[in-house]
C-alpha cells in the first residue's frame, strides 16, 4: 500500500530562473575579457566565471530539478520545503561572496575574506540540499539505478566543496598559508571531482531517468547500467584519489593509477552513450520531443570531451588544453543536457501549477501547447553549434572568431530563455483545443 | 464441450480503438459453458475485474512474441469484491483506465477527467505504469481518496471522488 502526499518544489522555478541568470552573468564576464578564454585560468575573472557556471548554474539548476524529481524517483517528499528555501539562498549569497571574493585575490585581504566566507554559505547550503535529498533517497529500499547513481555522486560533490573550502583558507588566512599550499597543486582534483565525479555521474542517473520516462523506453538498464555505474565511480574516484596522493608523495607509480581510472572513466562513458542509443532506438514514441531530440547534441559533446580527452593525453596536451574540455564539458555536455531538459520541465512544472486544479473540469492546454518546438530547435542547434564554434576558435587561437563564437551562444542562451520565458507566460496556447473525453471502459451497468 | 470463442483486438487497438464493446458483445453471445480466448499486445488487467464479476475466471499466459493470451472461463460464482485493496466498504468501481503506454502526464490527466465525470462517493480503477506522484495532490485537493497498490502489470489505483463536491 502506498499511502502519499507530495508536494511540488515551490523554490524549482524561483532557482531555475536565477541559474539561468547565474549562466548569463558568467557569460558576460568571458564575453567582457575578463574571463578565460582571454584571460589564464587562474586569473580572478575566470575563477569567478567557472564558480557562477559550476555553481551559480549547473549546481542550481541540479539542485532545482532534484528537489522537484527525488521525490518522484524515490516516491517519498522532501522532508522540508523550508530548507530548499534556505538552501536557494545560501547558495545565490555564497556565490555572491565567492565571486567578490576571486576579485580581491591579492589585492584587498578584506574582499579576499568574502572567499571562505562565502565558500562555507555554499557549503552550508549543499549540506542542507544534500541532507532534504538523501533522507527520501536512503529512505527507499531497492533505490533504482538514477538514486544509486545520484548517491555516489553526493560523495564527490562533499569531496569538491572540501577541497574548494580548503583553498579558499589557504588564501584567505594567511596563517594556514604554509600547512595548505600543498593541496593548491589539486585543484585539478577539484575539477575533476566537481565536473566529472559529482556533475557527469549524477547527470548520467538523471538521463537514465528522465530519457526513457518521456520516450517510453525501458527504464530497467540491467547489467549495462549498472557496469556504467560502477567503473565510472571507481573510475573517477582512482583519478582522483591517485592525483591527490601524488600532490602528497610525488610517487609516480601513481601515475599509472591515475591512468587506469581514466581509462575506467572512458570505457564507462562509451558504454553509457552506447546504452543512451538504446534507450532512444527502443523508445515506443516514434516522435522525439524537442527536449530529447536536442538532448542529443549534449551526449555527442560529452563523448567529445571523452575522445578529446584521450586525443589530448596521448599526444601529451592534457595540462594545456585542459581548460578547452572544462569547457566542453560545462557547456557543451552538462550545460547543453541542462538547457535541453529545461525545456521540458519549466513547461511541465508551468502547467502542473496553472493547470492542475482545472484538470478535468474545463478544457486546459497540454504540456505541449505550451512550447513551439520548431523555434526551439532553431535555438538549441545555433547553441550546439556556438560550443564547437568556441572550442575550434580556441584550438586555432583565432581571437575574432572567438569573439563571435562567444557571442552566438550567449545569443542562442537568450533565445532558448526567451522560449522557457514564454512557455512560462503560456504565450503559445492561444486558443485551446477541446480536450477529447476519455474513453473509460465502463463497468458493467 | 464447445471450443472456446477465439477474439483477437490487437488489430483494433493497433488503429487506436477501445475494443470493450467487441469484448462483452462477444462474452453475450457464448454459448452456456463455453470459454473466450483473448489476444491482446498487453495483459488486460481490468478486464479480469470486469468478467470477473460476471463469473469468470482466467488464465493468462504471455506468448513467445510478447503478446498475451487469456482464456477466460465461466463458471463459479461471480467474483465479490474484486481488487483486494477494497477493504472496507468502497463501492464497485465505476470505470476502469488502462494507462500504461500513455506519456506523462497523460494518466494524470485521463484519471482527473474520468474523477470529475463520476457522482460523489464513486470510485474509479486506474492502471498506471507509473506512480502517478504528481496526481496525489490534485486529488488530495479535490478531496478525493486513494488507494495504491503495486502489481506486476503497474501500479493499480482506486480513486474515490468526495462525497460532498466542492
Ligand atoms: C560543484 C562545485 C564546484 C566545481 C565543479 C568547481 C570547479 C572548479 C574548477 C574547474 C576550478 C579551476 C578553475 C581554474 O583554474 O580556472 C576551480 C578552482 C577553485 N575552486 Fe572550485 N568548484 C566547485 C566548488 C567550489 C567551492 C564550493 C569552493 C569554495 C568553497 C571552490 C573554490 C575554488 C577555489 C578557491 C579555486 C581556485 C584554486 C586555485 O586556483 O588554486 N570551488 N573550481
Amino acid at each position: 500500500m502506498v499511502t502519499l502526499s507530495n508536494r511540488h518544489s515551490r523554490w524549482t522555478l524561483p532557482m531555475l530562473a536565477c541559474a539561468l541568470v547565474n549562466f548569463l552573468a558568467a557569460q558576460g564576464l568571458m564575453l567582457g575579457g575578463a574571463s578565460w578564454p582571454w584571460q589564464s585560468v587562474s586569473a580572478d575573472g575566470t575563477l569567478a566565471a567557472v564558480h557562477l557556471l559550476v555553481i551559480g548554474w549547473l549546481l542550481m539548476l541540479m539542485l532545482a530539478a532534484l528537489f522537484q524529481f527525488v521525490p518522484v524517483i524515490t516516491a517519498r517528499a522532501l522532508p522540508s520545503q523550508r530548507l530548499a528555501l534556505a538552501t536557494f539562498i545560501a547558495l545565490e549569497a555564497g556565490l555572491a561572496g565567492m565571486v567578490c571574493g576571486f576579485f580581491g585575490l591579492g589585492h584587498s585581504p578584506a574582499l579576499t575574506l568574502a572567499l571562505p566566507v562565502g565558500g562555507s554559505a555554499v557549503v552550508l547550503g549543499v549540506a542542507l540540499a544534500l541532507w532534504n535529498l538523501s533522507v527520501p533517497l536512503l529512505g527507499t529500499r531497492g533505490l533504482t539505478l538514477p538514486g544509486r547513481m545520484l548517491l555516489s555522486a553526493e560523495c564527490f560533490l562533499v569531496l569538491t566543496l572540501g577541497l574548494g573550502l580548503t583553498f579558499t583558507l589557504a588564501f584567505a588566512v594567511p596563517s594556514l598559508t604554509p600547512s595548505l599550499a600543498p593541496l593548491l597543486y589539486a585543484v585539478g582534483d577539484h575539477a575533476l571531482a566537481g565536473l566529472g565525479g559529482w556533475f557527469t555521474l549524477s547527470a548520467m542517473g538523471v538521463s537514465y531517468k528522465l530519457l526513457p520516462m518521456f520516450m517510453l523506453a525501458p527504464e530497467d538498464r540491467g547489467l549495462t547500467g549498472d557496469v556504467v555505474h560502477l567503473l565510472a565511480s571507481l573510475g573517477f574516484a582512482l583519478l582522483i584519489g591517485a592525483g591527490l596522493a601524488r600532490t602528497w608523495t610525488g610517487s609516480h607509480w601513481l601515475r599509472i593509477l591515475q591512468s587506469s581510472g581514466e581509462v575506467a572513466v572512458v570505457i564507462a562513458i562509451a558504454i553509457f552513450l552506447w546504452d543512451i542509443l538504446r534507450i532512444y532506438r527502443a523508445r515506443q514514441r516514434p516522435l522525439l520531443e524537442a527536449h530529447n531530440r536536442a538532448a542529443v547534441g549534449a551526449f555527442a559533446l560529452l563523448g567529445l570531451s571523452a575522445v578529446g580527452t584521450i586525443g589530448l593525453s596521448a599526444t601529451g596536451r592534457l595540462e594545456q588544453d585542459a581548460p578547452l574540455l572544462v569547457y566542453g564539458a560545462v557547456f557543451g555536455w552538462l550545460g547543453g543536457l541542462g538547457l535541453t531538459q529545461l525545456y521540458k520541465i519549466i513547461p511541465f512544472l508551468t502547467w502542473l501549477s496553472r493547470y492542475g486544479q482545472r484538470l478535468g473540469r474545463e478544457p486546459v492546454p497540454r504540456v505541449q501547447d505550451l512550447v513551439c518546438e520548431s523555434r526551439a530547435y532553431r535555438w538549441f542547434a545555433l547553441y550546439f553549434l556556438g560550443v564547437l564554434l568556441t572550442s575550434v576558435a580556441v584550438l586555432r587561437d583565432e581571437t575574432v572568431g572567438l569573439r563571435f563564437a562567444l557571442a552566438w551562444v550567449a545569443l542562442a542562451t537568450l533565445g532558448l530563455i526567451r522560449e522557457y520565458w514564454r512557455a512560462w507566460r503560456a504565450h503559445y496556447p492561444g486558443i485551446c483545443q477541446a480536450r477529447s473525453r476519455p474513453t473509460p471502459i465502463i463497468a458493467d451497468p | 464441450m464447445t471450443e472456446p470463442l477465439m477474439l483477437d483486438v490487437r488489430a483494433e487497438l493497433r488503429k487506436g480503438g477501445e475494443p470493450l464493446p467487441n469484448i462483452l458483445k462477444a462474452v453475450g453471445s457464448l454459448a452456456p459453458g463455453q470459454a473466450l480466448r483473448l489476444i491482446a499486445p498487453f495483459e488486460p488487467v481490468p478486464l479480469y475485474a470486469v468478467l470477473g464479476r460476471k463469473g469468470f475466471t482466467h488464465t493468462a499466459t504471455r506468448r513467445s512474441d510478447g503478446h498475451w493470451e487469456v482464456l477466460f472461463v465461466p463458471g463459479g460464482a461471480p467474483s465479490a469484491a474484486e481488487p483486494p485493496a477494497n477493504g472496507d466498504c468502497w463501492p464497485q468501481p465505476r470505470m476502469f483506465l488502462d494507462n500504461r503506454g500513455l506519456q506523462p502526464p497523460e494518466p494524470m490527466v485521463r484519471i482527473l477527467e474520468a474523477l470529475e465525470q463520476l457522482g460523489p462517493g464513486q470510485v474509479i480503477e486506474a492502471l498506471n505504469e507509473r506512480d502517478p506522484l504528481f496526481l496525489y495532490p490534485e486529488l488530495q485537493a479535490r478531496g478525493a481518496a486513494i488507494r495504491a497498490e503495486r502489481t506486476d502489470a503497474g501500479i493499480r489505483l482506486l480513486i474515490r471522488r468526495a462525497e460532498s463536491v466542492p
